[in-house]
C-alpha cells in the first residue's frame, strides 16, 4: 500500500524536426512479410511522421523534459529528493555502467537528490519505476519530491520497428510528490515473463561487424518475429487484462469505475484491437498521439497523459489507468485518481 | 603496465577470477541458485528479481536486461524484474533499498531475488592503466531478501549522488555518444575527479544518518562490509571510519580484484562465514560509488 503520493507535475519535449513516414520507410527498407489480412503496414500504421533528434544527444532530450516539468510545477530543483530514469533504450553511454540521472542531477541542480535509474521492462519501465519509486517514498521520510525522467534517441536509421511501429525521440519527465492532494498514484501492477527475455534485444556492441565500423547496425534493435507472432501476441491480451485487473483489485476498484485509459502509440491495428477486447468507446482513450509522432517507447505513458489531461479529456474526479506492454516480455498498468 | 613493488601493494590484488566462455548472465543464474538453495526458498516463490550489474551485459541494456533470464531459469513464474543503472559497487545498495522498500509496502510480496554479474570487458581489467587504482574480477552474487524476517533485517539505508561525477567512472563508447572507436569501448575512471571526491566524508555522513535513525554509533557497529577496489581505498576508509583491522573484511581484495557491488555480498558472506555473527550484531555496509553515489545501509544479525 503505496502513501498518498500524487503528481504533481509532467511534461514532454519532442525535437522540432519531423521526418515523414514517407522519408522513413525510404530511407530504412524493411523486409516486410505481409501482416494480418487487409493490414498494410506502411499504409495503415496511423502515424503521420516522426520527430527525430538529429545531432542533439538523448541527455539533452531528457533534460529539456525535466526542465519543462520544474518550470512547470514552480518548484526549486533543489528540493527534489530522487532521480529516477526510466529510459529502454541505449542512452549517450553504456547502461549498466551509466544512466543519463547523474547528468540530469547536474544540470539541473538538485544537489540533495540521489539519482538512479531503471533499466528493465521496456516501455513499460514506467510502471516498474513508478512501482519502486512509489514504495520508496511510502516508507521512507527522506523521499518527499521525486523526479522520473526518460529520454528517447534511435539510432540513424532505427525508426522503423516493423512488424510493430515506427519510433519517435523524444523525452518525458513527472514529478511525484508526497501528500500530494491531487492525481494520486492508488495502484501499480507489473507483470514480466523471463521465457520472453530474448524476443527483442540490441545486439551491442561486442557483435559488430569491426570491417564496417560505418555499420551502426548492432545499436538496432533486433527481434525474433516469429516467437514474436507464436509465443507473445496470442498471451498479450491475458496478460494486459491480469495487469490491469491487479491495478484495479489493489486500489478496490472496478474497470467501471475507470474513466479514461492511458496506451502506448504503436499502430491503429493495435489500438484498435485494445479497445475492443476491453470494450473502451473512442472517446475514452487517447489516441490522436499517434497520428501525430507515432511511438516514443516508455515516453508514450507521459506524453499521452499529458496531452489528454491538456486537451479536456481528463476531469478532476477520474480515475485514469495507464497501461502498456514493452519489449515482448513485460505488461505493466498503473491507476491514477485525479 | 608497468607494475612495480609499489603499486603491487597499493592495490593488494594478486589474482582475480576470470570468466571461462560463460556469460555474465550465466554467472547470474548459479549465484541466483546458489541463494536461493542455502535460503531454502523454492525459485516459484520469488516475487521480484532486481539487478545491480554495473558492467555491459551480453546484449545491451536498457532494452535487454540478464534479469529476465534469471527469472525464466530459477523458474520464478510469478515475479517481476527489475534493474538499476550506475554507482559503481553502490549500485547493490540500490537495489537493497528498493527491494526492501518493494517488500515492505507490497503485501503480496515475499521474497525478492537480488543478483549481480560483471564480466569486464576484454583487456580492461586494470582500472586507470596510468596509474592504477584497481584491479576488476569476474564474478556474480545473489542475495534473498524475506518481508518479515526474523533475524538479518535491513534497518535502513542512505544514498547520495553527486551529479557532477556522473561520467567519473563510465565507459566513454560503444552507444550513442562514440559509437565508433573500439578503443573507447572500455571502463575508464577519471582519477583526479575520483581523488578529489568527498568519499569518506560522505560515507561517513550518510553512514551516521542511518545510525542516528536506528539510535546507534559507529563504535556499536561489530563489522563493517566494504568494496575490494585496493588496499589503499581500503585503509583510507578504516582509518576514516576508525575501525579496527578485524572490522572489515579485506581477505577478499587479494583473491578477487574488484567486482563491482558483487564484493559487498562477497564480504558479507565471507564475515557470515567466519562464524563471528550473533544475534543482534549491527553489521554496516558502505560504497562511495567511485563518487558519484555513496551509500550505507545497516543490518542487524
Amino acid at each position: 500500500m503505496f502513501a498518498k503520493i500524487g503528481i504533481l507535475e509532467a511534461a514532454y519535449y519532442l525535437p522540432p524536426t519531423r521526418k515523414p513516414l514517407s522519408e522513413v520507410f525510404r530511407d530504412e527498407k524493411q523486409d516486410e512479410k505481409p501482416l494480418a489480412a487487409n493490414v498494410d503496414f506502411q499504409r495503415d500504421i496511423g502515424i503521420e511522421a516522426v520527430h527525430v533528434a538529429g545531432q542533439e544527444p538523448a541527455s539533452s532530450v531528457a533534460l529539456k523534459a525535466c526542465k519543462r516539468a520544474v518550470e512547470k510545477a514552480q518548484i526549486d530543483p533543489r528540493d527534489i529528493d530522487l532521480i529516477v530514469s526510466f529510459t529502454s533504450i541505449p542512452e549517450d553511454y553504456i547502461a549498466p555502467t551509466w544512466s543519463a540521472a547523474g547528468y540530469v542531477q547536474k544540470e539541473l541542480g538538485a544537489t540533495r537528490a540521489f539519482a538512479t535509474a531503471i533499466n528493465t521492462g521496456g516501455c513499460a519501465s514506467y510502471q516498474q519505476t513508478l512501482k519502486s519509486v512509489c514504495s520508496l517514498m511510502s516508507i521512507n521520510d527522506r523521499f518527499n519530491l521525486a523526479l522520473l525522467f526518460a529520454g528517447d534517441k534511435v539510432p540513424a536509421l532505427n525508426h522503423n520497428y516493423y512488424p510493430i511501429t515506427v519510433v519517435c525521440d523524444g523525452g518525458g519527465a513527472v514529478l511525484l510528490k508526497k501528500n500530494h492532494d491531487r492525481n494520486l498514484i492508488l495502484s501499480v501492477e507489473v507483470i514480466t515473463a523471463g521465457k520472453l527475455h530474448d524476443v527483442w534485444w540490441v545486439p551491442g556492441f561486442p557483435n559488430r561487424d569491426p570491417e564496417h565500423p560505418e555499420d551502426h547496425t548492432w545499436m538496432h534493435v533486433a527481434g525474433d518475429i516469429k516467437r514474436f507472432n507464436t509465443e507473445v501476441i496470442p498471451i498479450n491480451l491475458l496478460m494486459f487484462r491480469k495487469v490491469i485487473r491487479g491495478a484495479l483489485q489493489r486500489a478496490g476498484k472496478k474497470p467501471a469505475d475507470v474513466k479514461y485509459y492511458v496506451y502506448p502509440t504503436f499502430s491503429s491495428w493495435d489500438q484498435r484491437a485494445f479497445c475492443r477486447a476491453f470494450t473502451i468507446p473512442p472517446d475514452r482513450m487517447f489516441t490522436a498521439g499517434l497520428q501525430r509522432h507515432g511511438h516514443l517507447q516508455e515516453t508514450d505513458m507521459v506524453i499521452d497523459y499529458v496531452d489528454a489531461r491538456d486537451e479536456g479529456n481528463i476531469h478532476p474526479g477520474d480515475l485514469v489507468m495507464l497501461t502498456t506492454n514493452g519489449a515482448g516480455f513485460s505488461w505493466g498498468a498503473a491507476l491514477v485518481q485525479h | 603496465m608497468n607494475l612495480t613493488a609499489d603499486v603491487a601493494a597499493r592495490l593488494g590484488v594478486e589474482q582475480v577470477p576470470i570468466c571461462n566462455g560463460q556469460s555474465g548472465s550465466d554467472l547470474a543464474v548459479a549465484a541466483s541458485l546458489a541463494a536461493l538453495e542455502n535460503a531454502a526458498v523454492p525459485g516459484a516463490e520469488v516475487d521480484v528479481v532486481v539487478d545491480y550489474t554495473i558492467l555491459p551485459q551480453e546484449w545491451m541494456a536498457p532494452v535487454w536486461n540478464m534479469s529476465g533470464k534469471v527469472q525464466k531459469e530459477i523458474g520464478a513464474e510469478k515475479a517481476f524484474t527489475v534493474g538499476f543503472s550506475g554507482g559503481g559497487a553502490t549500485n547493490f545498495l540500490v537495489a537493497l533499498n528498493f527491494a526492501a522498500a518493494m517488500l515492505e509496502t507490497d503485501e503480496k510480496m515475499k521474497y525478492a531475488l537480488l543478483v549481480g554479474a560483471d564480466v569486464t570487458i576484454p583487456g580492461n581489467r586494470i582500472l586507470n592503466p596510468s596509474s592504477p587504482v584497481s584491479v576488476l574480477g569476474d564474478g556474480a552474487s545473489a542475495m534473498v531478501l524475506q518481508r518479515g524476517a526474523l533475524g538479518r533485517l535491513v534497518l535502513g539505508t542512505e544514498i547520495l549522488s553527486d551529479g557532477a561525477n556522473h561520467d567519473v567512472y563510465y565507459i566513454p563508447g560503444g552507444c550513442l555518444a562514440n559509437p565508433e572507436d573500439p578503443d573507447l569501448y572500455r571502463m575508464v575512471l577519471d582519477k583526479q575527479r575520483f581523488d578529489a571526491a568527498p568519499k569518506t566524508d560522505t560515507m561517513l555522513q550518510l553512514a551516521k544518518s542511518v545510525l542516528d535513525q536506528a539510535g546507534l554509533k559507529l563504535e556499536d557497529m561489530k563489522y563493517v562490509v566494504y568494496p575490494n577496489i585496493s588496499v589503499e581505498d581500503q585503509e583510507a576508509f578504516r582509518i576514516a571510519f576508525d575501525l579496527r583491522r578485524d572490522q572489515i573484511c579485506t581477505s577478499n581484495l587479494a583473491t578477487h580484484g574488484h567486482m563491482q557491488g558483487n564484493d559487498l555480498v562477497l564480504n558479507y558472506l565471507s564475515l557470515s562465514a567466519g562464524g563471528n555473527l550473533q544475534e543482534g550484531d549491527y553489521i554496516l555496509i558502505c560504497s562511495h560509488g567511485m563518487g558519484f553515489m555513496a551509500g550505507a545501509s545497516l543490518v542487524r544479525i
